[in-house]
């Protein structure tokens, strides 16, 4: 491999790795408080992206009962979408955690009060994600919408350099992407780490009883930690459809499996690791022969199968200690 | 108790009898089925195709039916995939007791969903089934939609048209769709017939949305031409990173790109892009304008080519339903020597549709004459048009 053909793989494979590490942070958050997956994550990212775009066009054109429309009309407050993109965004991501918020109220609270096993919660948010994404469909079609082409201003489209006189080209967005899921990881990792908020996800993340005990309101952190992943993952919902076009209702749930592949990678419930997680699997894509690239996904399970025979924990889980 | 070993034998008794087998009885009212995608992925082409149905329903309908008696669609939902298909099949056979089906919406499906037609006698109309071996699946079996052999050739020449330069050619396609895969042969082997050089071949998934691996080999190969076999959301983001990366030359889309849901995914990058089509909204059949007119008022741009498939898949059947009760009146027929009259009758007559006069051969092959090269025209980011090249 040409030393500007490895470059172009490594570029490609931290943008892409960078979308599926910003996806993985929701899962990895809501998995280190409750200890299960919530496999409606997709259909919040999916729901980001719609949000961004309800607020930034203000009107579905193609199908479903919302087409042609208008959101916003003549006199409301956001008629003439005053909205930038980047408060757009924002919002939409603000608008994916209350949804998630909902989520956790409708199909984890219940099954947790009662006692239930994990597995049924689990199965309960892949139900929620179904009604979500045919509920989506329903009302705004099938359709793929995509964000005004200067969403961003005037950035260029690509970004090229040359290297031992070959063209090393990576697309903007990419990079935006790739600048703003650092920037989450750090947010996140401070916020985890550095406040009392964060302090109180851990205590209830090591153990809900004696958290409770300790006065902290238990329900009130999982609706953070809900409100937080449902951010998470509505932003990048809206980032990765600025990149390749919101892709329907269903655009969720193929980052829904890769993610999941991504935390386990990491390690479940690491933050760093959901990061490096989705570096790795991004990286192993990239690094997949052109004519081969069909083959990516089956790559990138493969490594992790690989990886989970030499180190169960994941990357940068920790291995469990049991008490004898 | 029933012994074990008695369970295959009664089960499939039972499959037979529900799929095989339907009792005597006289039609009273004529259901025509529609088996195409209105969920999954898949549902962007099925929507379009559900369109086009209620069109010919309404149409037809309002202009007597099947000779002053009006007749019913029945929408089953196939999903994006086989089982859903073989379900809205059997749901249509047995439970809407139709008398065709229309549908249904990908290749692959219809590789699975026709021979549950086949074996209960009902005849079947693709819509936008363009594989190679379609009407071979059985006797019953019959499609509107032209095989990609026939169609995609053309946008090839018309490329060498526009660009005589033309050496070097990528191939990219979606190898997780029977109907892509069918049509990137046929380019390929166009592409070695006008004495080319096919530099790199590229695959990819229906559900992909980064194609930068893809991009960047092609970019590398430096081609002079680029050919796309996918469905409009992948194409449509190929189109698009393709263009963002700089690539600049002519781009070719297959048939599955025929269709203005791409033009919100690719926006103004779409610009220039050629299309082989089995349908346009130029054509001047007196059928097709009526159509296009309809089409318009409602959806405020020109119908796409799966809307007009599926509005020919519902007009053959009318049409030959109304040669029959001509000679024999539909309501004294049985239903199952209804389904059988329909099938012959479907592949002796010749129709007016919106996509030009068709017929069909007697394995249940198209024989379409008319067909379009166009150049896509953004007029701006939303909206754009098919422009017809001679």
């Amino acid at each position: 491999m040409e030393f500007s053909q490895f470059i172009q793989s490594l570029l490609n494979g931290l943008a892409i790795g960078s979308v599926y590490a910003i996806f993985a942070l929701g899962y990895t958050l809501v998995f280190s408080i409750l200890g299960i997956i919530n496999f409606a994550h997709g259909a919040v990212f999916t729901l980001g992206a719609y949000f961004t775009y309800t607020l930034v066009v203000g009107e579905f054109s193609n199908n479903g009962l919302l087409k042609g429309v208008a959101l916003f009309p003549n006199g409301s407050p956001l008629s003439g979408h005053p909205v930038t993109f980047a408060l757009a965004t924002l919002l939409g991501a603000a608008g994916a955690g209350l949804i998630a918020v909902l989520i956790e109220r409708l199909a984890f609270r219940p099954m947790r009060s009662r006692g239930a096993d994990p597995l049924l919660a689990l199965v309960s948010s892949l139900g929620v994600a179904l009604v979500i994404v045919n509920l989506i469909q329903l009302l705004v079609g099938a359709e793929i919408y995509n964000f005004p082409s200067d969403a961003y201003g005037e950035t260029p489209a690509a970004l090229s350099f040359t290297l031992g006189g070959k063209i090393v080209i990576i697309r903007t967005v990419q990079v935006i992407i790739f600048a703003v899921s650092l920037v989450m990881l750090a947010a996140l990792g401070y916020v985890i780490g550095r406040t009392k908020i964060g302090k109180a996800l851990r205590a209830v993340a090591e153990n809900p009883t004696t958290a409770s005990l300790l006065g902290i309101s238990v329900d009130r952190f999982i609706v953070i930690t809900f409100f937080l992943s449902g951010f998470v993952g509505g932003l990048a919902g809206t980032l990765v459809g600025t990149a390749f076009g919101v892709a329907g209702p269903y655009f969720g749930v193929t980052y829904g499996l890769k993610g999941l592949a991504v935390i386990v990678l990491g390690g479940l419930g690491s933050i760093p690791g959901a990061v490096a997680g989705g570096l790795v699997i991004g990286l192993a894509e990239a690094f997949v022969p052109a004519q081969y690239s069909a083959y990516k996904d089956a790559v990138a399970f493969a490594l992790l199968f690989a990886i989970l025979l030499v180190r169960p924990q994941g990357l940068l889980g920790r291995a469990a200690i049991q008490k004898v | 108790m029933i012994p074990s070993t008695r369970i295959p034998a009664l089960a499939t008794a039972a499959l037979t009898l529900s799929l095989g087998l339907t009792y005597a009885q006289k039609v009273d009212t004529v259901v025509i089925g529609v088996a195409v995608a209105q969920t999954s992925n898949t549902a962007l082409l099925g929507q379009e195709q559900v369109i086009g149905a209620k069109f010919a329903e309404k149409f037809l309908n309002g202009r007597g039916g099947i000779n002053g008696t009006p007749f019913k669609l029945a929408f089953q939902d196939t999903g994006g995939d086989e089982a859903g298909a073989i379900n809205a099949f059997q749901n249509l056979i047995t439970k809407d007791r139709v008398v065709g089906i229309v549908g249904p919406t990908l290749s692959q499906q219809a590789f699975a969903s026709d021979p549950i037609a086949e074996r209960a006698k009902v005849p079947v109309l693709g819509p936008s089934n363009t594989a190679k071996g379609i009407p071979q699946i059985g006797d019953f079996i019959s499609r509107v939609s032209a095989p990609v052999a026939v169609v995609a050739p053309n946008a090839v020449k018309q490329a060498l048209k526009l660009d005589p330069k033309i050496k070097e050619v990528a191939v990219l396609y979606a190898q997780n769709d029977a109907f892509s895969t069918s049509e990137t042969g046929t380019f390929q082997q166009t592409v070695k017939d006008q004495g080319l050089t096919l530099s790199t071949v590229q695959k990819f998934q229906t559900t992909d949305t980064d194609f930068t691996t893809q991009v960047t080999a092609v970019l590398n190969a430096k081609v002079d031409l680029v050919i796309i076999s996918g469905l409009a959301a992948d194409g449509g983001n190929l189109v698009k990173q393709l263009r963002q990366l700089g690539y600049k030359g002519l781009i070719i889309g297959g048939n599955g790109l025929n269709t203005s849901n791409m033009f919100p995914v690719c926006q103004k990058l779409c610009d220039g892009v050629i299309i082989a089509q089995a349908y346009s909204p130029a054509q001047g059949s007196a059928a097709n304008q009526v159509f296009v007119k309809e089409y318009r008022a409602q959806y405020k741009k020109d119908p796409p080519q799966f809307a007009a498939q599926a509005y020919a898949g519902v007009q053959v059947m009318v049409e030959a339903l109304k040669a029959l009760d001509r000679k024999k009146k539909l309501n004294t027929y049985d239903l199952d020597d209804l389904r059988v009259a329909l099938n012959k009758q479907i592949l002796a007559g010749k129709y007016n549709t919106p996509l030009g006069t068709i017929a069909f051969d007697k394995e249940g092959e198209v024989i379409q004459k008319e067909f379009y090269v166009a150049q896509i025209k953004m007029k701006d980011a939303k909206n754009g048009s098919f422009v017809y090249l001679k």
